[in-house]
């Protein structure tokens, strides 16, 4: 195995402290609840591994208490990859869960069009695959209906709050977002650095440099 | 390409900023030296973005040098590497399909600017294509979809969007393994995404007056130029949701001396360019505050 500080980014003579802050910030970082139906989620789960296993050496090799090492340790099967305890499971859609647990997300596309009853788990389903595309507006819709057709249904409303969470970001950047209107945060930088290129449409025939 | 994406400057530091810089006139720097002087105006952020993506991690080797932009400056200048050579091919052959593009669109002399530019753009084209085939059928196939899905008017934000990222997708095989390839697949997908969901809400207005296709006017059924609140929330949202599909991929990346300016543009600029774009205040002309030496009026008096 590599050296376990190298993998928590610290070096070795780290307070207990910083070796937990480090660990904590890298588990946001690659918590499930930002690889939820993502098609990398199987690299981040071992990422995940790496750094769980990393910690819980250093926490040996110190003889710290056992009971704060188990406290932050993820599961590894939170990555939005276990799609077959339908209570539903019925035919088609079941195979659509395990064609979706194998990856396969054009044959769940296909065979989700072979369906005709667009129930709250066909558009569940509908949403997951539309996700694992990146096509992160339908997927939001599929999602949203299956939700309004069944609110009950804590897979369907997990996986929303999933596409929509707020996803990681490294100590000291802003929760600024796209739809921040009111703020009156907007970057300088985007007037700052006003650019054009050749070719965007309307064109501005300058030399791009001249705008440094 | 349209140049949307820039690093968040006031997060850098002058260090990274210079970095930056030398990374940007490597690529022009590249593009001249492989494809001749005409080849240079094809330079823009958004393949210096792609160059720093696929740099090696440790701090580049840089030259000093003055150019035709800046002669009066000496620049450090981001030594010739094989990603500058492989966003210079991809930069041509995309800004070809695109110039292409722009002409089949426009009347006769509309296009005539455009139609010059490809005369001198011709055999760096040629270059290029013989380098980077695959990546030449894939633009030409993708436009070619996009064209059709335009044409029918397609009122799916992620359909319209898919032959576009879908184009910016097939970058990433030059990644040098298969854990990478993955990883550069989903960023340049949801890159091709993003791009091509602010050009067209940047392009929404122009889009009105002159009856060009927009995803956003069939998408929310727009009745004129303007997105009106909900519609731009949801937008705005479409987008975040890209930029943090792009955001966990590159946590799976390590990137060395490039971190903190690709950490600026993943976790802070991106959202900022959106929102600047949504709002409207984008293409504003930049405030040189430093220019004003004279006290200013004070503006409530006048």
């Amino acid at each position: 195995m590599n050296d376990p500080y190298q993998i928590l980014n610290i070096p070795p003579t780290a307070t207990d402290e910083e070796v937990k802050r480090a660990y904590r910030n890298l588990a946001r970082k690659y918590h499930p609840d930002n690889y939820h139906d993502n098609p990398l989620a199987d690299l981040a789960q071992e990422k995940m591994k790496e750094i769980n296993e990393a910690y819980d050496q250093i926490q040996k090799q110190r003889k710290a208490a056992s009971a704060a090492s188990q406290s932050y340790s993820y599961g590894a099967g939170d990555y939005g990859d276990g799609y077959g305890g339908s209570t539903y499971g019925a035919g088609r859609l079941q195979q659509v869960r395990m064609a979706i647990n194998r990856g396969d997300v054009s044959l769940a596309e296909r065979l989700l069009a072979g369906v005709s009853e667009h129930d709250a788990e066909w558009n569940f389903l509908m949403g997951v695959v539309c996700s694992r595309r990146g096509w992160m507006d339908e997927a939001k819709r599929y999602l949203e209906t299956a939700v309004q057709m069944d609110p009950n249904n804590s897979e369907y409303r997990s996986a929303l709050a999933a596409l929509t969470g707020a996803g990681y970001r490294p100590e000291g950047f802003r929760t600024f977002h796209t739809g921040s209107f009111d703020e009156n945060a907007c970057m300088r930088c985007c007037a700052a650095w006003s650019c054009c290129t050749l070719f965007s449409g309307g064109g501005c025939y300058f030399l791009p440099c001249f705008y440094y | 390409m349209f140049g949307y994406i820039r690093p968040a400057k006031e997060r850098l530091s002058e260090h990274d900023e210079q970095l930056f810089q030398t990374a940007y006139c490597g690529l022009c720097h590249e593009l001249g030296r492989k494809y001749g002087f005409a080849a240079r105006f094809v330079l823009n952020f958004d393949f210096t973005f792609l160059a720093i993506l696929l740099s090696e991690t440790r701090e580049p080797e840089c030259t000093s040098c003055r150019c035709a932009a800046h002669p009066c400056k000496v620049r450090r200048v981001m030594a010739h590497t094989g990603a500058l050579e492989i966003a210079a091919d991809h930069s041509i052959v995309l800004a070809w399909w695109q110039l292409k593009d722009h002409i089949a669109d426009h009347g006769f002399l509309k296009s005539v600017p455009y139609r010059l530019t490809a005369l001198f753009l011709r055999r760096a084209y040629r270059k290029a294509s013989v380098c980077v085939p695959e990546f030449d059928a894939s633009v030409q196939r993708h436009l070619g979809e996009l064209a059709v899905r335009e044409k029918a008017c397609c009122d799916s934000l992620d359909q319209a969007a898919e032959p576009f990222a879908a184009l910016m997708a097939d970058i990433a095989a030059v990644a040098p393994d298969e854990l990478h390839r993955r990883v550069m697949a989903e960023i340049f997908y949801h890159l091709g995404r993003w791009i091509y969901l602010v050009d067209a809400a940047d392009d929404l207005k122009k889009d009105f007056a002159s009856g060009c296709y927009n995803p956003l006017r069939y998408r929310y059924g727009l009745e004129s130029g303007t997105l009106d609140e909900a519609a731009r929330n949801e937008v705005a949202l479409s987008l975040d949701l890209s930029v943090r599909r792009m955001a966990s991929a590159y946590a799976l990346l390590e990137r060395g001396a490039w971190s903190d300016i690709l950490d600026s543009i993943f976790y802070e600029s991106l959202y900022g360019i959106g929102n600047a774009v949504l709002k409207g205040t984008y293409h504003k002309p930049p405030r040189r505050t430093h220019f004003r030496t004279k006290p200013e009026k004070n503006e409530e008096t006048v």
